[in-house]
């Protein structure tokens, strides 16, 4: 079950974008910063496979600049 | 912050979440997530919520104010706004509480035969039309005045300005910012040639230290205080508080350095000496942007009536500075400072130390000052002969007390020798406000008048006849009531009071105007960091409470101005900021269009191509830079700052055998100013329900006082019973008792001395020799 | 006789001046003995700010700490230990040093506190390190019996969720804070009863916003102004 933190670039003038696109994934959690050009990206998944196609459809993401990892957690007893 | 360790799950997400807020913040410090902040808020049934800056002090924190039923019933810390993200004070969370207040005026009140008789607002505004009218045509226009405040939204400075000096054609006018302001304004002027801080709060997020000169933050400007604390804990900055009393700030600072009153003067040139003598000086910087000067010495201290004191500047060189110095070495200046030689050495090299950034912050312990010029010009002179100056985390920062002491009183200049561009002694200025205005130049005066002060001084003497005062109390404010009050009782002035609620000043008021408080109508404030604030109506009034600047636009019509205040009841205060804005187009001072205000919880001026110009004078931030250097200082003719040889003087009454005690007066975190709102708030009133007199443990035992025992303090122009405080709220330097002003049923003004800055002419109210005893 | 008259009514002039001497030295004596009562108006105390930033080093780490969900303690059992709210916790636990102060042994634990295996609970705080005879105040309960049953007052303690004067303001302060100025030592950290720990103890300066009332201690009456005759 990892879950992961991400910080996210959008590319200029295009974080409306960003937020919409990455909001569509039920996987994912997205904070966008008030008065900088940048938002934090939570994601849950059930699995590494899960979350590896997840990964993979975020960087298809157009108006996405770059993709920068903070923090990972993944332990099987997290399972409820 | 919490969750329990069964719901883990959440809990790790949490920490994700934090862990990659905490990535972006050290890379864009000061960045806001509102979301993670409204997620805190219960939501509260269905209010509507609706923006706005808060209405005490400088600081300007966003607030939100939930509404129901056509009620304020809620109040929060706005999450959008850069100042406070969504953290207030006491006072600020309970501010709303004021307006439902049993004695609020609700509607005009005239005074007949001694007795105050309700009167329909528009015959109330014809009295004080007729009345203004026939003092010009029976005394002059110089015999009326206006007397207005850094709470006057920036609608109502403007309208004062225009009504006053380009209506009638007097400079009459002056605020209570004078009171508080003045000497930061002068000192930006004679060291930079403009007025206002370079940098603002982001400063904060890049410091290494704070240097709070007099200034006890952790009451005064609280949410500021909690972002330098915020920075202590995560970053290691550090927290210097330089005063002459142990306050709350004290406590929460890495180190407190205390010292004998007025020395301060003494203390910077002493700090300079040492960056000097250390050769800390950023020499490229002082070549290329810095000029040298001296003033006259021996000023005065504006004791008597119709003092006047021009400074004349002159030109020196390093070496003269350097010579002048020698007098000031950390040795000398312990002798009579009481700060040590070690103490002294220890601030000069933080801010010497090319390796460390430091802010300093001040507020009216510098500015209330008979030296308040010179000891803002000394410290300017600190962060000049550094260079840490208009960079992020580097540079000096004076603080406002009032919420619009910046945006109206300096902005839009309700001062009497300013214009909103610019000051009537200028004739191209002049001119261009008489162009704006649709006035001829020739009405507006090119001498200034009176300044607070000397304004009151003038009432007592008879001089002016008729005075109208607005969002302020200066029977509580102003030094020396003693002498004020009887003055203002005279029959020989007619006054005039608007206000929210009953006080000292109204008193005395032949005709009190009943008026809308903050979020009853629509306004525009500005901070201590250049940031303008709108704010929409939220609620309905009370009875015929009416926005101050439309008292004003119906007067100046019933007077005959009508074609020059052209303005519409309901949107009076979009028209009136369209206008204004006019004045201040351009790199150096663009003000942002309302359109952009409306949306954003705040806007920094410059305001440039659609954005925030954060730090000035630095080529890096500031388009208006124009020298092809790093640094401009474009406020002067040749770009330069000015770094100010200024000596120690004493102060005009020091503490003798007759009167052996200094008294200073200020503010604790419960109640702002006079008190005539925060002490009609239950919960601060209960909080602090009166004024009470501090002394030090030492003084008390030697004078036999316990706590709360009723103290007689006197000085030589009034006397005042207090309860006494042994080390509670603060504890003074021996020597020395303090007094918070607050209240109006212990009036320590009385006993304040009305000695002021002869370049700013602001009072200084933190020193003057009292004696106390037991009552 | 006139002779022997004479010596009498000498000392009767000398008896009554004696008299009258003396019982005027003993009334002044009775008035230098007499100290008048000082009617002295009451004032409110304000708290004081000593203590206000203490433990707010350990800010971060309480707010950062997970909770152990099975070791909180609950107002309940908060009030449970002290006779009324406000008065010194009793001692629910053996002892370990029945000579000791108090100091050097009690703050073993509640001058940091941490988790004690033996309780299976976490150590409380003490918001006053400094008093160190700990035993003064603090007593061991070393019975459950009464000496002789008593009527005593039962004091109301203040509630949780009660004190806020707005929708959603800062609670004001509902207890005294004498001795108890330091508001992290009861607040925040895993001993902190779970009702009135703060969601925020990274914010330390916590008299900013939360302010004490007046409900616990005497009512103060609302601002009137005592200096001015009323315009209305």
């Amino acid at each position: 079950m990892p879950i992961k933190s991400y910080l996210a670039h959008p590319h200029e003038n295009k974080k409306e974008e960003l937020i919409t696109a990455l909001s569509a994934f039920k996987e994912c959690e997205v904070m966008p910063a008030t008065n900088e050009d940048i938002l934090v990206l939570v994601t849950d998944t059930l699995d590494d496979a899960s979350d590896e196609i997840l990964k993979e459809k975020i960087e298809n993401i157009e108006s996405l600049k770059l993709l920068a990892m903070v923090s990972g957690f993944n332990s099987p007893q997290n399972q409820q | 912050m919490y969750n329990s360790l069964s719901n883990r799950r959440s809990f790790i997400k949490k920490m994700a979440r934090l862990s990659a807020m905490a990535a972006a913040a050290s890379m864009f410090p000061g960045i806001i997530f509102a979301s993670e902040q409204e997620a805190g808020i219960p939501d509260g049934a269905n209010l509507d919520w609706k923006k706005g800056p808060c209405r005490f002090c400088g600081v300007g924190c966003g607030i939100l104010v939930g509404t129901e039923n056509g009620k304020a019933v809620a109040v929060k810390g706005d999450p959008n706004s850069a100042v406070n993200k969504g953290l207030l004070c006491v006072k600020g969370y309970h501010q709303t509480m004021c307006i439902q207040s049993k004695d609020r005026l609700t509607h005009a009140l005239v005074k007949k035969k001694g007795t105050y008789v309700k009167t329909p607002i528009d015959e109330a505004l014809d009295i004080v039309a007729n009345k203004m009218k026939e003092t010009i045509a029976a005394h002059g226009k110089d015999s009326v005045a206006m007397y207005t405040s850094g709470q006057s939204t920036i609608p109502e400075g403007y309208v004062a300005s225009k009504l006053m000096k380009g209506a009638i054609g007097t400079n009459n006018l002056d605020c209570n910012a004078r009171l508080c302001m003045a000497s930061a304004v002068t000192g930006f002027l004679t060291s930079f040639g403009a007025d206002e801080p370079m940098g603002c709060y982001e400063d904060i997020e890049y410091a290494d230290y704070f240097v709070t000169w007099g200034n006890n933050m952790a009451e005064m400007h609280p949410v500021l205080f909690s972002r330098m604390l915020e920075q202590k804990a995560r970053r290691g900055a550090k927290i210097i508080d330089f005063a002459t009393r142990t306050t709350r700030s004290s406590t929460a600072s890495d180190k407190s350095i205390l010292f004998e009153p007025q020395t301060d003067l003494a203390v910077a040139n002493a700090i300079c000496y040492e960056i000097i003598n250390n050769g800390w000086v950023n020499k490229s910087f002082v070549e290329k942007h810095c000029n040298f000067n001296k003033g006259l010495t021996n000023i005065g201290y504006g004791l008597e009536d119709n003092f006047e004191f021009t400074d004349k500047p002159e030109k020196i060189d390093f070496a003269a500075f350097k010579e002048f110095l020698k007098d000031y070495t950390p040795e000398k200046v312990a002798k009579y400072s009481k700060v040590s030689a070690k103490d002294i050495k220890y601030l000069a090299f933080i801010y010497g130390n090319p390796n460390t950034k430091v802010v300093s912050y001040w507020c009216m312990g510098m500015n209330q000052h008979t030296r308040g010029t010179w000891i803002n010009n000394l410290v300017y002179n600190i962060h000049l002969l550094t260079g840490k100056i208009s960079q992020p985390g580097n540079g000096p920062f004076s603080l406002t007390g009032q919420p619009s002491a910046c945006g109206t009183a300096r902005e839009v200049g309700t001062f009497t020798h300013k214009l909103p561009k610019g000051v009537v002694m200028n004739a191209e200025n002049r001119e261009f406000a008489a162009k704006i205005w649709k006035v001829p130049v020739e009405r507006i005066p090119s001498k200034p008048t009176y300044h607070a002060t000397e304004m009151f001084r003038a009432v007592d003497r008879g001089d002016i006849k008729f005075i109208w005062t607005q969002a302020t109390n200066p029977l509580v404010s102003l030094p020396k009531t003693s002498r004020y009050r009887p003055g203002m009782q005279k029959d020989s002035c007619f006054v005039v009071v608007s206000d929210v609620f009953p006080t000292p000043t109204s008193d005395v008021a032949d005709v009190i105007l009943p008026a809308s408080w903050h979020i009853e109508k629509s306004g525009l404030y500005g901070n201590s960091e250049r940031r303008t604030q709108h704010w929409d109506k939220m609620v309905e009034g009370p009875g015929e409470t009416t926005p101050d600047a439309w008292m004003f636009i119906e007067v100046a019509k019933r007077m005959g101005y009508g074609d020059l205040f052209p303005y519409s009841k309901e949107n009076h205060v979009e028209e009136i900021y369209n206008e204004y804005r006019q004045f201040h187009e351009g790199a150096k001072h663009g003000m942002a269009p309302l359109e952009v205000l409306k949306k954003e919880s705040g806007v920094i001026w410059p305001y440039v191509n659609g954005k925030s110009t954060q730090w000035r004078f630095n080529a890096k931030y500031d388009p208006a830079c124009s020298n092809g250097e790093d640094f401009h200082f474009y406020g002067k003719p040749d770009g330069r700052a000015v770094i100010w040889q200024r000596p120690y003087e004493p102060a005009p009454e020091v503490p003798d055998s007759d009167y052996p005690f200094w008294l200073n007066t200020g503010r604790v975190i419960e109640h702002w100013h006079t008190g005539s709102m925060t002490r009609r708030i239950p919960v601060l009133h209960k909080a602090m329900p009166h004024a009470y007199i501090e002394f030090h443990p030492e003084d008390a035992k030697a004078l036999g006082v316990r706590n709360g025992e009723n103290i007689k303090v006197t000085s030589r122009r009034g006397s005042c019973v207090l309860p006494a405080s042994i080390n509670e709220r603060g504890l003074p330097t021996k020597g020395q008792v303090f007094v918070p002003f607050f209240d109006e049923n212990m009036m320590i003004n009385d006993v304040t001395l009305d000695a002021f800055c002869p370049i700013s002419k602001e009072p200084d109210y933190k020193k003057c020799a009292v004696k106390v005893e037991k009552a | 006789m006139k002779k022997r008259l004479g010596i009498i009514s000498l000392f009767i002039v000398l008896f009554i001046t004696f008299i009258v001497i003396w019982s005027f030295s003993y009334q002044t004596g009775l008035e230098e003995g007499y100290v008048p009562i000082e009617n002295t108006a009451i004032h409110t105390n304000i708290p004081s700010e000593s203590g206000v930033f203490k433990r707010s080093e350990f800010a971060l780490e309480y707010a950062n700490m997970p909770v152990d969900a099975n070791h909180q303690r609950t107002l309940d059992t908060y009030y449970d230990n002290r006779a009324y709210h406000g008065a010194p916790p009793s001692i629910p636990h053996p002892v370990k040093n029945e000579r000791s102060l108090g100091g050097n042994t009690c703050l073993q634990c509640h001058q940091n506190g941490g988790f004690v295996k033996r309780f299976e609970a976490y150590a409380p705080v003490t918001p006053h390190p400094e008093m160190v005879n700990c035993r003064q105040c603090h007593v061991a309960q070393n019975s459950n019996s009464l000496f002789k049953s008593a009527n005593l007052a039962k004091v109301h303690a203040p509630k949780v969720g009660v004190n806020n004067a707005l929708l959603g303001t800062p609670p004001m302060i509902p207890h005294q804070i004498q001795m108890r100025e330091n508001c992290l030592s009861c607040h925040a950290g895993p001993a902190a009863p779970k009702e009135i720990r703060v969601t925020h103890p990274e914010r330390i300066n916590c008299r900013q916003c939360h302010v004490p009332t007046d409900r616990v201690v005497s009512e103060i009456t609302p601002f009137s102004r005592t200096n001015s005759k009323d315009n209305e």
